[in-house]
């Protein structure tokens, strides 16, 4: 039985090319590729990725027909060359040619032909068909360092004290607020940062990228194999309070700057911290051992979310999708299908799943990309000692909405507004909320709650017991029986 | 931006959102239809993206195709698992299988597929970018491939309906379905809606009305099944008398009743743009292919139209507009646009206001020219008849009167040194 790709979670490697090398503003990009391909990773997504209007440095080579049906894209990447030329657009900067699924789909190798383009002109081959986002990511960094940065690092020396900060590149969840506190957490400990690359960097200076002392991999899932190429020691960025802390330290070691980190750790105790000790002791941190959380992101925040949020806070964990790999979207849809978690880290999948589900109760968390959410502020890392603070800060919060939720509005406004005269015509005088249940009835009542998250539950009995009495009223009967509970519910028939 | 040989700006941007996503987004709307795709990776992470914002709530299939499936002649198989998939999901109805660029390429065999799949119908839409170079065009081919399949033969056919063609805002059918009752139309159906039964019902309307200008394909079907499909559509004064009176004509409606409505809906949208009349000079540069009834609409109401681009290619359905607005002072109507001329336009005419796609309106925002995404702040507000010309005239009003914000933005941002892609003003090292 072949594959079934449900919600796809991860784009390809075309995409992860386009999106690491067109972060750095002295390359110019020509994709090969039909209009389609070029507007959704130009402009249609990274609108509600990244937030911004569109990538400019990026131009398509539009296949037609005619290159798909026999001339193939070589003249129509030429003319396109010959364009950006004439126009002035290549100037000072560094010309990339980029293959995609289709182009790869027609056998288009243009290695030959960016020698006659703009001298210094490379073909990036994407293997669009058969790599996803994060193997294109790691491959175009490695391919990147050694095409225009390992030749002219040989006379390059270590500088100590100098940090690289490997990823993000575009279309990467909650970038710019981690990235600015794992910069934060690099310079408290005492080390300088060098590079960010390739979000803040300039291609022509990759060799540069041989200064740093040590390279810290933002993402769990792209920039090892050019960490590990570059030689020095490299860590990856924490999330959590025992990851930041053991980051901090081990950052510390490795630049001779172990008083100050443990110093870092101190302070911060005392300061950023203070909040998550504050809620802990207060009656926030009561709810966390019953609050449920189901967690479906990239490996970096899965593990990270469920590191802080289960072992940290003992919240119970439903489940944890972790990509890429992982359950999987059948899997994750069926559970939440099933019985939604108190708290769902996800993208807009598993939103969408919620929506099917009808799982008002469960509070949605975005947690990964695919999905629109604007995450420019650097005030909201889930990463380091300020990411605790805000993810717990994010779940008091919604805890907050869920009890605001759940008391009592008076009714007499909802009758007003959907001009319902008076309190008898909504139940024709019969008092709904007192009919007697039978026990088999209110067993299934209870079977029911189960499945709505705890803090919920009460809310959601009131609820669900007035829906079925509702029902009950409806079918003339004076007293709930278990056929009408079960079928007020909506659960399966019983036999008798 | 320099001009090329033959006076024309050179084309590198062409601006369209995805061909594929304009038959995904009708495709996913419908209740009961749960889309396959048939393409790469990166196609469909876009496409399903763009669905999720902009189509539906609803969980999207796809076929694995990687280079193994592609190679191996497995497309068809991989597509059949999907299908079956698919057909499981509650009610399911409908299961079109989107076919783009890669198989495309590798082949789908329409015969290889199943037309049923348990209680659902299969239909092929086939749209990859390459042959199909818009996302409005995409949309007539999803309907009409919807149609062929679905279109009840069988039922009678009913002389006093209509069938209107377009996504529209959602009143405006009711507003355009409660006049023509009025002229003696017993009932109109919109397509592309939510609903599969008014898929099965077109066949038997009296008269198709496509109000977009891109139904070519549809509009061929509706004619092969002797349906008479109307010209024009009800936007403006004039334009809304012509295309009233003329589905009076083609329907045999008593002719007085049809001209006592179609000139009190005439008298009152005139008296809207008296009351409202527009002072401007308006880019109208989309790529919804809807792009010149919408010039109409303002040059009517008294703003100066000189520049209109669009995604879609020139038709004859796209003719009369074409005309009415050059008679009227348009310069240039730009078909399948790219960014580059949109901006020597922009040059060339300095506008007061950019309806335009991402990339154009930020565009002119940086130059402080008010400027607005066409596709989220016009093609989502009701636009016809004199109700939805009150709606679009009165933002647009409001849009160019606040010329003075866009200015105060452009000053704020201008004093500092940007980077051509700056993701956070980074330094760039």
């Amino acid at each position: 039985m072949p594959n079934v790709i449900r919600d796809l979670a991860d784009t390809s490697s075309y995409w992860a090319a386009v999106w690491s090398m067109c972060a750095m503003p002295d390359v110019h990009v020509i994709c090969d590729a039909p209009i389609g391909c070029f507007n959704l990773v130009a402009t249609a997504i990274p609108d509600y990725t990244d937030a911004v209007p569109h990538i400019e440095n990026i131009t398509p080579s539009v296949i037609r027909e005619e290159e798909v049906g026999g001339t193939g894209t070589g003249p129509a990447v030429q003319r396109t060359y010959e364009g950006l030329r004439d126009e002035g657009l290549l100037e000072g900067k560094h010309l990339i040619v980029v293959s995609t699924a289709e182009s790869e789909m027609i056998g288009s190798d243009l290695s030959d032909l960016v020698t006659k383009l703009q001298p210094g002109t490379t073909f990036f081959h994407s293997e669009s068909l058969t790599d996803d986002e994060w193997r294109g990511r790691d491959r175009v960094m490695q391919w990147l360092w050694e095409n225009y940065g390992a030749d002219k690092a040989d006379g390059i020396d270590v500088e100590p004290g100098l940090v690289n900060i490997i990823g993000p590149t575009y279309g990467c969840f909650n970038a710019p607020s981690d990235l600015h506190e794992i910069r934060r957490t690099i310079e408290a400990v005492g080390g300088r940062v060098n590079m960010v690359y390739p979000y803040e960097s300039m291609l022509g200076n990759t060799a540069n990228l041989a200064k740093a002392q040590v390279n810290i991999v933002l993402h769990q899932e792209y920039g090892y194999t050019l960490a590990e190429t570059l030689g020095q020691p490299w860590l990856y960025a924490p999330i959590g309070m025992q990851a930041t802390t053991e980051f901090v330290l081990k950052l510390g070691e490795l630049l001779g700057t172990t008083e100050q980190a443990k110093a870092f750790i101190k302070q911060e105790k005392r300061t950023t911290l203070q909040a998550v000790w504050d809620l802990w002791r207060g009656p926030q941190g009561d709810w966390f051992s019953t609050a449920t959380v189901g967690i479906s992101a990239t490996k970096t925040y899965a593990e990270g979310l469920k590191a802080y949020l289960g072992d940290e806070l003992g919240m119970p964990i439903d489940f944890v999708a972790s990509r890429p790999g992982g359950m999987g979207n059948e899997e994750v849809r069926q559970r939440i299908h099933k019985k939604a978690p108190a708290f769902l880290y996800g993208s807009i999948n598993e939103r969408i799943y919620l929506s099917e589900a009808g799982a008002k109760q469960t509070a949605f968390m975005p947690a990964a990309f695919p999905g629109a959410v604007v995450c420019r502020a650097v005030g909201t890392p889930y990463m380091g000692y300020r990411g605790t603070v805000y993810i717990i800060q994010e779940i008091v919060n919604r805890l907050y909405d869920t009890l605001f939720n759940f008391l009592p509005v008076d009714e007499a406004y909802n009758r007003v507004r959907n001009g319902v005269a008076n309190n008898g015509a909504a139940t024709n005088g019969i008092e709904i909320g007192n009919m007697p249940w039978q026990s088999e009835a209110k067993a299934l009542l209870d079977e029911a709650l189960e499945n709505v998250p705890y803090l919920s539950r009460i809310s959601a009995s009131r609820e669900l017991q007035f829906k079925v009495e509702s029902y009950a009223h409806q079918q003339g009967v004076e007293e709930v029986t278990p056929e009408i509970a079960a079928a007020a519910l909506g659960l399966p028939e019983r036999s008798q | 931006m320099s001009e090329g040989k033959q006076g024309k700006p050179c084309q590198l941007h062409p601006q369209s959102m995805c061909p594929a996503f304009g038959s995904l987004r009708i495709l996913s709307r419908i209740e009961g239809s749960h889309p396959v795709m048939a393409t790469d990776t990166g196609c469909l992470y876009g496409l399903t993206f763009v669905t999720h914002f902009y189509g539906a709530r609803k969980s999207i299939l796809a076929a694995h195709l990687g280079t193994d499936e592609l190679m191996s002649g497995e497309v068809v198989e991989s597509t059949i698992a999907a299908i079956e998939v698919a057909a499981k999901e509650p009610d399911c109805k409908l299961i079109p299988v989107v076919s783009l660029c890669v198989a495309e390429t590798a082949g789908m065999p329409e015969e290889m597929l199943p037309k049923k799949m348990g209680d659902a119908e299969v239909v092929l839409v086939r749209v990859p970018a390459y042959a199909i170079h818009s996302h409005p065009e995409a949309k007539d081919i999803a309907l009409a491939a919807l149609l062929r399949r679905l279109g009840d033969e069988s039922r009678p056919r009913d002389n006093k309906t209509v069938a209107l063609v377009g996504e529209v805002f959602p009143a405006d059918p009711l507003a355009i379905d409660a006049l023509l009752r009025k002229m003696g139309v017993e009932a109109t159906i919109t397509l592309p809606g939510r609903s599969l039964h008014d898929l099965r019902r077109a066949r038997s309307v009296g008269a198709v009305a496509p109000l977009h200008p891109f139904y070519k394909e549809t509009s061929a079907l509706f004619r092969s099944w002797n349906v008479p499909v109307v010209g024009g559509a009800p936007v403006g004064a004039t334009g809304t008398y012509a295309w009233l009176k003329s589905i009076g004509t083609l329907l045999g409606l008593d002719p007085k009743l049809v001209e006592e409505v179609a000139s009190e809906e005439r008298a009152t949208a005139e008296a809207i743009m008296q009351a409202n009349p527009l002072e401007g000079k308006v880019f109208v540069t989309g790529y919804e292919g809807t792009e010149t009834a919408y010039a109409r609409l303002l040059v009517e109401a008294g703003a100066v139209v000189p520049y209109i681009s669009t995604s879609i290619g020139s038709e004859p359905l796209t003719l009369p507009d074409e005309s009415w607005l050059r008679a009227r002072g348009t310069q240039e109507v730009v078909y399948r646009k790219s960014l580059e001329e949109d901006v020597a336009a922009l040059d060339k005419y300095q506008p007061d206001l950019v309806l335009g796609t991402t990339p154009f309106a930020s565009i002119a925002k940086e130059r402080g020219i008010p400027a607005m995404y066409f596709t989220n702040q016009l093609a989502s507000r009701p636009f016809f008849l004199s109700g939805g010309m009150a709606a679009t005239l009165g933002f647009i009003k409001q849009t160019l009167d606040r010329g003075s914000r866009y200015q105060w933005m452009q000053d704020f941002f201008s004093d500092e040194d940007k980077e051509e892609t700056a993701p956070v003003e980074p330094s760039h090292a």
